[in-house]
């Protein structure tokens, strides 16, 4: 079924769900899945990149130098948020692992088609 | 029981009697709309991204799938052709899907290949809905706002969708039907595919360039069929301002969300929740129907029927102009090389293009002319991969080499078209 939230229309359909999560090309399901993984971290690498430098390229225009930043201490608060925001990403990155069970090689199902 | 939103009676529209449309130039900046939810802006026809983690997300995205496409799409090209050498056989030798299964598929950068593009693909689609469900009142209510508001019109038919639409096409979650935001999800994930280079449809606009005309020159009406979220229905109308341009399709959230884009930048277009092949205009009622990659995303029956509605709705003289896969006459060779082989069961099986074979295998240019098409194999070029066409282009004007991956640098070819006789 469609996934909805509240009683707004939707137009949204049932629809057939694919099984394509549960291919294994490298004969190894593991190797698989730290492909997603893989890709996962270099996508959030890119991320925390651009930021820091739109952050440094903002903060050079108001006069904070770069010391400033490799000495900054962080709060208790901070440090609290931060370590949730940490857990999310260990789950993005790693949570595909406890679902593929690799029952499929990359030629099921195909039947001389 | 249709719901129809703003929509002229088609009793006035089958007189002929059409108002010339305002159509804005692509450097329209966006309108400020009632629940616009556009929290980093946009330029030119594209929204930016709602975040900018999720913006720079798809950029790395975007990157890798660069490198995937090229280097290692060449390289795995490159390990087959040893492979087959090393068994005695020319690389361009046909063989059966299970001789290329057994002699590739335990190849390490094929594998790798197959791997990096699959998982790619079906983590980018996870990220971008996150991003939506995370927003989900508010792209919502952005929707509704435009539902009943012009220019052009939005026609929903809840519950016409058949068993065969259903499915989830190139691993978008829910496919075309079965998301509220599949629109959403089918545009920023196409602009992935395309490598950012089509933010601004600019694919979409080389072929909507391509497109013929009837030998008389009258271009009253013209119908997009299988439009997903209408970038195609909205380059048409920037080609042909004077026209009366529709699009259709299958998933309702997908024209909803092609509506509200184009009101959004202020494009007098028509979208109508229907099936190509029962689209629900009068015989004879259009001068052109377009589609674009639409045949291979329908089964082989749906293709007959789309091409036998498409000749009922031309008028005389009309032409059909089908832009997919096989419709270029150099491309439409189904040969057996060992890669081909494992690549078309790759598409097919794990991205889940579910009507891959039946594509391949239909009578397309027999139905054509069984249908009362003249079939013209020399049309003007076009291409499945429409930011080819953009990017050949470019290089015409700035000299300067494009790099896509492995899909860039064909440029356009010949495509088929039909005239209604």
């Amino acid at each position: 079924m469609a996934e909805t939230k509240g009683n707004r229309p939707t137009y949204a359909t049932d629809f057939i769900t694919t099984d394509i999560e549960k291919v294994t090309f490298f004969g190894n399901v593991h190797i698989d899945n730290m492909m997603t993984t893989l890709l996962a971290m270099g996508n959030e690498l890119w991320v925390q990149r651009k930021r820091q430098h739109i952050l440094e390229a903002l903060l050079a225009e108001k006069g904070v130098k770069p010391e400033a930043i490799e000495k900054y201490v962080a709060t208790p608060a901070q440090e609290q948020a931060w370590a949730k925001e940490r857990d999310v990403l260990v789950a993005r990155l790693w949570s595909h692992h406890d679902k593929n069970t690799g029952e499929y090689n990359f030629a099921s199902d195909w039947n001389g088609k | 029981m249709s719901q129809l939103f703003n929509r002229r009676s088609m009793m006035g529209m089958a007189g002929g009697a059409l108002s010339a449309a305002s159509v804005l130039s692509s450097s329209h900046a966006h309108a400020k709309l009632k629940n616009d939810f556009e929290p980093r802006g946009g330029d030119g026809i594209w929204e930016r991204l709602p975040s900018l983690n999720l913006e720079a997300y798809d950029e790395m995205s975007t990157s890798t799938r660069k490198w995937v496409n090229g280097a290692l799409a060449r390289a795995a090209q490159q390990r087959a052709n040893e492979l087959m050498v090393k068994n005695g056989m020319k690389p361009d030798q046909q063989i059966s899907f299970e001789d290329a299964s057994k002699l590739l598929s335990n190849d390490p950068i094929i594998a790798m290949r197959a791997s990096s593009w699959q998982r790619l693909q079906w983590h980018m689609w996870q990220e971008l809905k996150r991003e939506f469900y995370d927003n989900y009142d508010a792209y919502m209510s952005e929707m509704e706002a435009t539902d009943k508001t012009g220019p052009g019109t939005l026609e929903l038919n809840p519950g016409i969708e058949p068993e065969y639409t259903k499915h989830e096409i190139h691993m978008q979650p829910g496919g075309y039907t079965g998301d509220p935001f599949a629109g959403h999800l089918y545009l920023y994930g196409t602009a992935n595919f395309y490598v950012g280079q089509n933010y601004q449809d600019q694919g979409h606009a080389a072929l909507a360039a391509a497109v013929p005309v009837p030998a008389d020159g009258k271009v009253r009406r013209i119908l997009d069929a299988g439009c997903s979220c209408g970038q195609q229905v909205v380059a048409l109308k920037r080609r042909f301002p004077d026209a009366e341009v529709w699009g259709v399709d299958i998933g309702a959230p997908m024209v909803r969300y092609a509506h509200m884009r184009a009101v959004d930048n202020g494009v007098d277009v028509n979208f109508r929740h229907a099936l190509a092949e029962k689209t629900g205009f009068p015989d004879g009622y259009f001068d052109i129907v377009t589609s674009y990659i639409l045949h291979h995303e329908v089964t082989e029956q749906a293709t007959y029927e789309i091409i036998r509605e498409t000749s009922r709705v031309l008028r005389p003289g009309g032409v059909y102009f089908p832009v997919d896969v096989y419709t270029m006459p150099s491309r439409r060779v189904l040969d057996g090389t060992p890669m081909r082989r494992i690549q078309d069961w790759i598409t097919s099986r794990w991205n889940h293009e579910r009507w891959w074979y039946d594509y391949q295998r239909s009578d397309f240019l027999g139905e054509m002319q069984r249908s009362g098409f003249a079939l013209n194999m020399d049309g003007p070029e076009a291409s499945a991969y429409a930011v080819n066409l953009s990017q050949a282009r470019a290089r015409q004007t700035s000299g300067r080499p494009q790099a896509l991956g492995d899909m860039s640098g064909q440029g356009g070819q010949k495509n088929i078209m039909g005239t209604k006789i």
